[in-house]
């Protein structure tokens, strides 16, 4: 196989399910190219990319920050009533002794969760404005990171399996939290299928190509 | 004008960029994080892997969740929580649990094992198993297992009354490094090994 020179190696693609190699073709407004061996998508293509990203991400920052401020559930139990909210839930645990654990939710459903859409609000902003592209690049290298380590979809889950081990115990009210965590939770997973990282990367290259000519 | 063999192109872990492979260790060119060649990673994966399984056997030995009510004390292990889910009639959730805590993590040491020895030894080159799949699977069913960590945090800081009171027990610490480990395990595996014995 020839190349041009190193460079060139930007229009190839490996697919990251199966591994399988591929040259990139550029593909029209709004389809998806897919991998010839397992049919996993490689790239999209979408002008409107950066505008999509920023409102995604604006939103599910406000939702996430509602989602941590009212309480998730109220709880009824021998006449007293008890609430949890997402920060209490591993604040909880410190103040049992159980560091570890709490150490690790308070990262898995609060600071990664933050941490990504922060990250992805200010890549968006940065891509469209077209400045900084070192700040970008060292924001996709941590966005790739610590994208793996985010358990929100998770989270929300545990309370609804935690509630219905306490039917029957407790009189249960789902509070405001619990729906803003549910449509937080709807954007973090449309955004974590339908914007790859690699498809970050590919508009950035892009943009700051544009810039340059 | 450069001449490359197909062969030598590999991947960068963090960004998917195509890089050149350069032995040991190659800079990605895009993103500048260490590709590494595969000689350590089955090491890494291994001991990752041994530490997360040593942490699941107190994991299941010890309780969960232990529930105080009106001065009597008692200790539910993952096991035992998951039968007395099924008593109660949740069958649902006994499953759910049975899936998360029990299954996810056992398949995905075996399945790991499997990996890391047939990346070593050919055992598996015949066999029409495909290797990405399963591992791409066990990446994705593998933070569900995280799921009665959180029960367990939510009913603690949940229910602490006077004479009713949900704790913590040390099987969740146990539980929680093992499932980070298995996490860590998988991530250091390497998936290009995969395709250099096919």
């Amino acid at each position: 196989m020839k190349l041009e020179n190193e460079e060139a190696l930007d229009h190839l693609i490996i697919c990251h399910k199966c591994h399988t190699l591929h040259e990139e073709v550029e593909i029209e407004d709004g389809t998806k190219a897919l991998c010839s061996k397992c049919g996993s998508v490689l790239y999209r293509f979408d002008s409107k990319l950066a505008d999509y990203g920023l409102a995604l991400s604006a939103t599910g920052l406000i939702f996430f920050v509602l989602a941590n401020l009212f309480p998730l559930v109220k709880i009824e139990l021998l006449g007293h009533e008890q609430f949890i909210t997402i920060p209490k839930t591993f604040v909880a645990l410190f103040d049992n002794g159980f560091y570890f654990v709490g150490l690790m939710c308070a990262f898995l459903i609060f600071i990664f969760p933050l941490l990504i859409f922060v990250i992805n609000f200010m890549l968006f902003l940065l891509l469209k404005l077209r400045k900084s592209p070192d700040f970008t690049k060292s924001l996709l290298i941590l966005l790739s990171h610590i994208k793996p380590w985010s358990m929100s979809d998770i989270f929300l889950i545990s309370i609804l399996v935690a509630l219905v081990k306490l039917i029957g115990y407790a009189q249960i009210d789902m509070g405001v939290a619990f729906w803003t965590l549910v449509i937080f939770v709807g954007i973090d997973l449309y955004m974590s299928k339908q914007i790859h990282v690699s498809e970050i990367w590919m508009l950035r290259r892009r943009l700051y190509a544009q810039e340059r000519a | 004008m450069i001449e490359v063999n197909e062969k030598e192109l590999m991947r960068c872990n963090v960004c998917g960029a195509v890089n050149i492979d350069r032995g040991e260790v190659t800079p990605c060119r895009r993103c500048g994080s260490n590709i590494y060649h595969e000689r350590f990673s089955t090491q890494k994966s291994w001991a990752y892997l041994l530490t997360a399984m040593i942490a699941y056997i107190p994991a299941n030995l010890y309780p969960m969740l232990i529930t105080k009510q009106f001065g009597s004390v008692e200790g539910s292990t993952i096991l035992g929580g998951v039968v007395m889910l099924w008593e109660h009639g949740s069958y649902p959730i006994a499953l759910i649990i049975f899936f998360a805590s029990i299954l996810i993590p056992i398949i995905k040491f075996l399945v790991l094992i499997y990996l890391l020895i047939s990346v070593k030894y050919p055992i598996g080159k015949d066999s029409k198993i495909d290797k990405h799949k399963l591992y791409y699977m066990t990446e994705a069913v593998g933070p569900w297992s995280m799921i009665d960590v959180f029960v367990v945090a939510i009913l603690a800081a949940l229910i602490h009354l006077a004479n009713v009171e949900i704790v913590a027990g040390t099987a969740a610490t146990a539980f929680a490094i093992s499932v980070f480990f298995t996490l860590l395990a998988a991530h250091a595996f390497d998936e290009r090994l995969i395709k250099e014995y096919r």
